[in-house]
């Protein structure tokens, strides 16, 4: 409590995939080795059985998956809908509705990227029998470009143009510009009945959106506005899976009695927002539990309205930054678990750049920047420069415990080297408004996953025509102008080979890093813990819930 | 009875103040010095309520002397000596989770909270017993206006109104007394109102608007006096309420913002550590318990003192 | 009678539009808004947050906005909740018997406690089991509710495993042993402060009663005291208490929240909580509705009763 924080609490990301697979990392840095690594797995039962409990600190309220929805809404939705393709724990996309992945190797796509042809596979029913075509998939995307439809989002739709649907299995269609973010957008579109959907009056407000159908490996069983929501086995699934009969969501709004009832074994799974940094050593000892610190796709950074005075002198932010703990920061108040990072992208991400200049907290050298910039120390110890106190907000959601011991010891060094920060925190209903968006912040201290699903374009981030402040479309709350970026981010969403599109992404990272709009902390681990009994749980930066696979799940006999 | 309020947990347990006319005991006209004299002396002989005037000269001394007798500072950051229990080393009582005293921080939190409560509690009494005294004094449409508002008002939960009116300002010590004075002052003023218009039609009053005194000389000359005593009991009352309704804020997320200690949002911040290091949450609460229980027995006591139907007995 | 009923009625529908307009306008004015839930998630730009806030009609100038919500709202139509477009009476109708077990379960055991204690504090003035009551009571009343339940749930649940953590029933299990089960921890800690206040009022009130001329009668008639406070005086003094059970209607919302959300139980204080973190505006109105209405009905029935109760009283 207050878990009306929208940001995922902090955590560990494991330095090597490899070692996770292997167990092989040490106590705090990796998976906690339980019998389940050394001994062969147990195969899955022949028919479903047995439930889950996943808890969860927010209550999944959206059921729509084309509506506006957040993470929590997601989890539910891998478990009920699929789209065209997914995308597994190694970035890899894998067919789900669509046959197969259409690149431009196998000819889905076209060399320029403008035209599109899918097949579609012919096995699948819906939860109530009716058979799924390819007229579904057209009814989606039409639905998301729909005027009076309140879709999530528009990006990449948008561009959709001349569906044709061939036969039940084929469909196809035209982009109005190469788009190469699209398959990964895509991989997050989740299809929606056409049959259902179509008939109501009001698609915003169908009966459908609180009794979805879907093709996904567990069906709607009902739900307790509050409490939880059921679901149960989709027997006709055209995948592998499901092994479990049921599935329940439970809400449970305070982290603290989360962790109580993961304790307890009361829940079987910690959902969002997982298990908070102080709890970690305390989880690590409960018997019959695995707890994992797997990677997240969110970087933790203090991001600074560029339109502000004090952030405009580049000296100013490169001595913010060398006058960081990040390793205090890291080890002390995060438990060690997340990884310091420079770049705004994870780690696991294809285009990840690995040879950023590496901070180094040297507040030594931080006051020599600031000297040599023409910072004096004024009143109060507090730096100024042509009429401007080196003094500024620092917010984020309030409520967020760990975060606020960050801003605290950040507050206290900085004060060292004659910075004057104010921590302001609000809640996130007022926070994330307006006063984010507009840009009316001095600097914030947030978690952002900023790739567009599993695909590292950051356009809307990071382009000089994304600032909402000044009327752009994206949300380039920063302020950030940067002709070279823009250029470097055009030619990346154009760019359809993968390996071309890594190296205009690094050299993206490596500008980023060098105007230094944000400092960047770490990338985010989500401390989440299972039953060591309950096999199948993979976490994956590609997804924005690690209910992802639970499909997949099964019990160990 | 206590005017009925969609406040959460904490109504004020009041005999005084009916939301209608409350019956009229007889008794002898009111002499300040008389009753002042039985006051202090019935209070006296309440032990409980000196114990919880004691308790809270103790908080407030701790509170305004401690932090210049404390080796350490309640805002320094010692990042290697977090969790560290209560006599277990140099600082007597432990530090916090990013190694701050914590003796000094509950002193420090404890002006916060102790000003908070007293400060919101003269907000809320000035405000309602202003409007009470005009509603009461003029009656008619103007009273029933007011009182009308007032209603309006208490319709209100408590938790809308912190939650709303803490969206508008930005949280700081002075718009965290004015929200917690806001969800306080109408019920002093319904009090108030009822207390005015019983005692605008008695002899002493009537005499003084037959001598041509002006409206605001009887209102504050006159009336005020006589119905200070449950005024008092209530602002006591009010003051315990306005610390417990602080945690309560801090608890929600609109607290005092950090670094910045108060007892709520020390207790709030200690919730996750309630099993690792209890007595983060053990102290701020003790603390929190300790005012807010010295305030109740101080109204209770101040009550059973100033009540003038016990002058019959 | 009637001429005065009407006249309340007519001040209370007054009051319930005043309620409603400042609740409004205080709601839509404060920064932020329902859809900074979706500023953060992947892929979200500042064009969609534009066209959503659009499609829901938030963009619409606030008199606008309010007449919509209040034409709907005479038509009995009290809108739907932005997060999961259900009407928002079911919402509330779905959240409403949670906090009425809650509620009506710690009520019952307050009063059965309360009553106990206060009779015999009254009857055993200054003795120290009336010490222990008073000072027990003042304790109760001052510790912070989240901070007592989570203690609770400490000792009770993870140590001693007596009792479940929270929630209302064990999930597959819908017996009523379940549900005992899971009420005892959370009716506990909102019986607490309950407790305090019935066992004081009990008390002052028992006190006063028997101060008066009747009982002083009966006793120097030769009955003994105690017969007399239990027949006689316990009887009138339970009649303003029951005055007071129906003035804990209104807290029916609130009162309940912070246990509520440290016992995992879905209640109506926990749906505020929610509505208003997520600026559910048409829930939150509705349950703002709601508690007006339930306040104002229980203020009427209050003074109704009072009057009814004690003739000395002039209804004007």
């Amino acid at each position: 409590m207050p878990t009306t924080s929208w940001t995922p609490a902090a955590g560990h990301a494991i330095p090597r995939r490899a070692a996770l697979a292997l167990g092989l990392s040490a106590g705090a840095w990796g998976v906690r080795p339980g019998r389940a690594a050394a001994q062969a797995t147990p195969k899955p039962p022949a028919k479903p059985t047995g439930q889950v409990i996943v808890g969860l600190s927010q209550e999944p309220t959206v059921f729509n998956p084309l509506m506006p929805h957040i993470e929590v809404d997601q989890g539910v939705h891998w478990n009920l809908f699929n789209p065209l393709w997914g995308v597994d724990d190694k970035g890899n996309f894998t067919p789900q509705l669509a046959a197969e992945v259409p690149t431009v190797q196998n000819g889905g796509i076209s060399k320029d990227g403008l035209t599109w042809k899918i097949k579609l596979r012919p096995d699948v029913k819906w939860h109530d029998g009716a058979p799924f075509t390819a007229d579904d998939v057209k009814f989606t995307l039409e639905l998301i470009n729909n005027p009076h439809f309140r879709a999530y989002s528009r990006n990449g739709h948008e561009l959709v143009s001349d569906i044709q649907v061939t036969s039940p299995t084929e469909i196809g269609w035209r982009m109005k510009k190469a788009y190469a973010p699209y398959p990964s957008i895509l991989s997050w579109t989740f299809i929606v009945p056409q049959h259902i959907l179509a008939k109501a009056n009001d698609p915003n407000t169908a009966p459908f959106n609180n009794a979805p159908v879907g093709t996904g490996p567990f069906r709607w069983a009902e739900r307790m506005a509050g409490d939880h929501i059921t679901l149960v086995a989709n027997e006709h699934f055209f995948g592998t899976g499901p092994y479990l009969e049921r599935l329940v969501f439970r809400y449970i709004p305070d982290l603290t009695v989360l962790f109580t009832q993961f304790q307890t074994g009361a829940i079987d799974y910690t959902g969002i927002q997982g298990i908070t940094a102080d709890h970690y050593n305390q989880a690590i000892k409960i018997p019959g539990r695995k707890v994992t610190a797997g990677p997240a796709a969110f970087v933790e950074s203090i991001t600074m309205n560029l339109g502000r005075p004090v952030f405009q002198d580049p000296a100013v932010r490169q001595a913010l930054y060398a006058a960081m703990d990040k390793d205090s920061i890291i080890k002390a108040i995060y438990y060690g678990l997340p990884t310091p990072t420079e770049s705004f992208l994870p780690r696991q991400s294809w285009a990840f750049n690995p040879d950023l200049p590496k901070q180094v907290y040297d507040p030594a050298k931080a006051k020599q920047i600031l000297d040599q910039a023409g910072w004096k120390p004024g009143a109060g110890g507090i730096r100024e420069k042509n009429g401007v106190r080196l003094a500024f907000s620092n917010s984020t959601t309030a409520g967020n415990h760990v975060r606020e011991q960050a801003q605290e010891l950040l507050q206290q060094t900085w004060r060292d080297i004659g910075a004057d920060m104010q921590i302001k925190n609000m809640p996130a209903a007022v926070i994330w408004g307006d006063y984010y968006n507009l840009s009316q912040y001095d600097s914030v201290m947030v978690g952002q996953d900023e790739m567009t699903g599993p695909d590292p374009d950051v356009t809307i981030y990071y382009s000089s025509k994304a600032i909402p402040a000044k009327g752009g479309a994206g949300l380039n709350t920063m302020q950030y102008v940067n002709p070279k970026v823009d250029e470097l981010l055009t030619q990346g969403a154009e760019t359809l080979d993968q390996s071309k599109r890594a190296a205009i992404y690094r050299e993206l990272q490596t500008v980023i890093r060098g105007d230094l709009p944000m400092l960047t902390i770490f990338q985010y681990a989500r401390i989440e813990g299972v039953k060591d009994k309950l096999i199948g749980y993979r976490p994956s930066v590609y997804v924005s819930s690690n209910c992802w696979n639970i499909g997949q799940w099964y019990w160990a006999t | 009875m206590t005017p009925a309020s969609a406040s959460t947990e904490l109504p004020l347990p009041s005999r005084e103040g009916a939301g209608g006319a409350g019956p009229q005991v007889g008794g002898s006209p009111p002499v300040a010095a008389r009753r002042a004299g039985r006051g202090v002396r019935r209070f006296i002989r309440h032990r409980l309520a000196l114990i919880g005037f004691a308790t809270i000269v103790v908080l407030a001394l701790a509170a305004a002397l401690g932090p210049y007798l404390d080796p350490f500072n309640d805002l320094h950051i010692d990042i290697l000596h977090r969790f560290a229990p209560p006599f277990s080393g140099p600082h007597l009582l432990g530090t916090d989770q990013l190694g701050r005293d914590m003796l000094a921080r509950l002193e420090m939190a404890g002006r916060v909270s102790l000003t908070v409560g007293c400060a919101a509690m003269v907000l809320s009494t000035i405000t309602g017993t202003v409007i009470g005294v005009l509603a009461g004094y003029y009656g008619g449409a103007v009273g029933a206006a007011l009182m009308r508002f007032v209603d309006a008002m208490l319709c209100f939960p408590s938790i809308f109104l912190l939650l709303a009116l803490a969206a508008f300002v930005q949280p700081s010590l002075l718009s965290i007394t004015v929200i917690i004075a806001a969800t306080g002052w109408m019920e002093v003023a319904r009090l108030v109102e009822a207390q005015i218009r019983s005692l605008r039609d008695r002899d002493f009053a009537v005499a003084a608007l037959a001598l041509g005194a002006p409206d605001r000389t009887i209102m504050f000359r006159e009336l005020i006096p006589n119905a200070v005593a449950p005024i008092v009991v209530a602002s006591t009352l009010n003051v315990a309420r306005a610390i417990l309704l602080e945690s309560y804020i801090s608890f929600l997320g609109y607290g005092i913002q950090p670094p910045v200690p108060s007892w709520g949002n020390m207790l709030n911040n200690a919730q996750e550590y309630l099993t690792t290091a209890p007595w983060l949450a053990i102290l701020p609460g003790a603390a929190i318990t300790l005012a807010v229980t010295g305030f109740n027995f101080l109204g209770d006591g101040l009550r059973d003192a100033l009540d003038p139907r016990l002058d019959v007995r | 009678m009637t001429a005065y009923l009407l006249r309340r009625l007519g001040q209370s529908l007054l009051l319930l539009w005043i309620v409603s307009m400042i609740g409004f306008a205080v709601l839509h004015l404060a920064p932020g808004g329902p859809l900074a839930q979706f500023t953060l998630t992947p892929g979200m730009t500042q064009a969609d947050l534009a066209r959503i806030a659009h499609q829901m009609g938030l963009d619409r100038p606030l008199p606008l906005q309010y007449w919509e919500w209040l034409r709907h709202m005479l038509a009995g139509d009290w809108g739907r909740s932005y997060r999961d477009n259900q009407p928002v009476l079911t919402v509330i109708g779905g959240h409403l018997p949670a906090t009425l077990e809650l509620m009506v379960s710690s009520t019952l055991l307050a009063v059965v406690l309360g009553t106990w204690v206060g009779v015999l504090g009254a009857l055993r003035q200054r003795s120290l089991f009336d010490y222990l009551a008073t000072v027990g009571a003042m304790v109760a009343l001052s510790i912070p509710t989240f901070w007592f339940g989570l203690v609770v749930i400490y000792a009770f649940s993870v140590k001693l495993d007596w009792l479940p953590v929270g929630g209302m029933y064990t999930i597959g299990n819908g017996s009523f042993a379940d549900y005992v089960h899971h009420l005892i921890a959370p009716a506990m800690v909102l019986a607490l402060v309950t407790v305090a206040i019935w066992s004081r009022y009990m008390r002052s009130s028992m006190l006063e009663v028997s101060s008066q001329d009747y009982v002083r009668t009966a006793v120097a008639k030769g009955l003994p005291r105690r017969v007399v406070i239990l027949r006689h005086a316990l009887r009138n003094a339970l009649l303003p208490m029951i005055t007071l059970a129906g003035l804990q209607l209104p807290t029916l919302l609130g009162g309940a929240l912070v246990t509520e959300t440290v016992f995992t139980w879905p209640g109506m204080g926990r749906l505020y909580l929610d509505s208003i973190g997520y600026r559910d505006y048409p829930v939150i109105m509705g349950l703002l509705m709601f508690t007006a209405l339930l306040v104002l009905l229980g203020n009427l029935g209050a003074d109704l009763l009072y009057a009814i109760y004690d003739p000395r009283i002039r209804l004007d």
